[in-house]
């Protein structure tokens, strides 16, 4: 499982795990389902254990994103690698997520 | 029933009313439909839209106090009253345009109450329709008539307040209360009419500013947010885009690029001229920054706002910027945040191993 996810204070959390790349990123579009059918809400997606982000993977954040926008929520990016958070900034990405 | 002591003839009216209810109804049923239908069909933002089947104590009350000038019930015309409360003067009358274009308007029984006024006198402001659906009606409606009120927020808050305090009762009214009332038309007046001045204004600078910059005179316009938008229709950054995106054959994903109009303000900028001389003379360099950073990677999906933001960066170092003129950048995007800083360490040491950092 790549993205482990529980419903917390409201909102959604999902912790994601090792090498988001294109397969797992095939692998976890199923897994994010209960993400986007609680777009309306606040999901914050724990990057401490993300040990890379492919395009494939960004599609899925972006994916998620869009949902919430259209619904409502919001979508908050915590605990970003270094290197991770050079592919949010080098794609354009970066300010279309709420990074802390 | 209740007994209300009324004559012969208005018993008669008011047996008439009771009976033609269900009729009104599929009246305002339709004239309803056909306002909300019209007005969805233009670009104007109504307030509301409300209507209401005089109630029967009301109907009374307006047969007691003037019923013999009633022959019939289709005389009276404000058994149904539909209201429509537009924002501005304008839009008072372009609904009652539309009016006339879906409605028989009696204009015998019409009133501009806007035009009763004296020139030194304020009150009461609303435009009055009386209206019939028009051919084809379903048979049963067909003599039916309603009154269409047409209004501003304005005005009917000043009618509705001057409902609520009474106003029109019996009670004799100290002058000074009247003035008062007629203090406050006055100031509303002058308020609508002030509304209407600013977002013409509003308009006229608008249309100033697009077609300064359709004509591509873009030193005479101020760089801010309305006028960035306009220059943004002329998709200035789009071939810079195509150029980064065509390193990994990367998709553009659409982002707006209008937040980065306050970097740009910060940085100095001061006309759209500015902003296109910086395109002109550092596109290379952005280019060149991309390059960099994407040429190594199998990245293929890209923000939209790629292009500019690598504008700004390259045009922040060579104007001596550094590493807190980026972290500014940062916070102009993002807010302020810890984050901000590490983007910018990592771009700066990026940019240091291009040629336009060394020259």
């Amino acid at each position: 499982m790549i993205f482990d996810i529980k419903e917390e204070n409201g909102g959604m959390v999902a912790c994601i795990h090792g090498r988001l790349d294109t397969p797992a990123s095939v692998k976890a579009q199923q897994e994010i389902v209960p993400l986007l059918e609680n777009a309306d809400k606040e999901i914050l997606l724990n990057c401490s254990e993300l040990e890379y982000i492919s395009s494939s993977g960004l599609r899925l954040f972006l994916t998620i994103r869009k949902e919430t926008a259209a619904k409502g929520g919001k979508v908050i990016i915590e605990n970003v690698s270094d290197d991770i958070k050079k592919v949010f900034m080098m794609t354009g990405f970066f300010n279309l997520f709420e990074i802390r | 029933m209740d007994n209300y002591g009324l004559d012969l003839h208005c018993e008669m009216l008011l047996e008439e009313y009771r009976h033609q209810l269900p009729l009104y109804e599929r009246l305002q049923e339709l004239v309803m439909q056909t306002i909300r239908d019209q007005v969805s069909q233009t670009d104007i933002s109504v307030n509301s839209m409300e209507s209401r089947i005089k109630e029967e104590k009301s109907f009374v009350g307006k047969l007691k106090r003037k019923g013999y000038k009633y022959s019939e019930l289709s005389d009276i015309t404000d058994i149904l009253g539909v209201r429509v409360i537009t924002f501005y003067n304008e839009e008072v009358d372009r609904i009652a345009s539309l009016a006339e274009s879906v409605f028989d308007i009696d204009w015998q029984n019409s009133e501009d109450k806007r035009l009763k006024h004296e020139f030194h006198s304020f009150g009461y402001n609303s435009l009055h329709y009386i209206c019939r659906l028009r051919e084809p009606v379903p048979a049963e409606l067909k003599n039916f008539r309603f009154e269409l009120q047409i209004r501003t927020a304005l005005q009917h808050v000043w009618s509705a307040i001057q409902h609520d305090i009474g106003y029109k009762t019996e009670l004799e009214i100290p002058i000074e209360h009247h003035r008062s009332l007629s203090r406050l038309a006055g100031l509303l007046e002058l308020a609508d009419n002030e509304f209407s001045r600013i977002r013409n204004a509003i308009a006229e600078y608008r249309h100033r500013i697009n077609s300064l910059v359709q004509n591509g005179q873009f030193n005479e316009v101020v760089l801010d947010k309305e006028s960035f938008r306009s220059y943004l229709s002329r998709r200035p950054y789009d071939k810079l885009n195509r150029k980064i995106a065509a390193i990994t054959q990367a998709e553009v994903h659409t982002a707006s690029l209008l937040p980065f109009v306050n970097v740009l303000k910060h940085q100095g900028l001061k006309t759209l001229g500015d902003v296109e001389l910086m395109l002109k003379e550092n596109v290379d360099d952005a280019y060149q920054l991309a390059l960099y950073q994407l040429g190594t990677t199998d990245i293929d999906i890209l923000s939209e706002t790629i292009g500019l933001q690598n504008l700004c960066i390259v045009y922040i170092l060579k104007n001596g910027g550094g590493k807190p003129g980026l972290i500014q950048m940062f916070e102009e995007l993002n807010g302020p945040s810890p984050y901000n800083e590490t983007l910018a360490s990592i771009v700066l040491e990026q940019a240091q191993r291009l040629k336009f950092m060394n020259q």
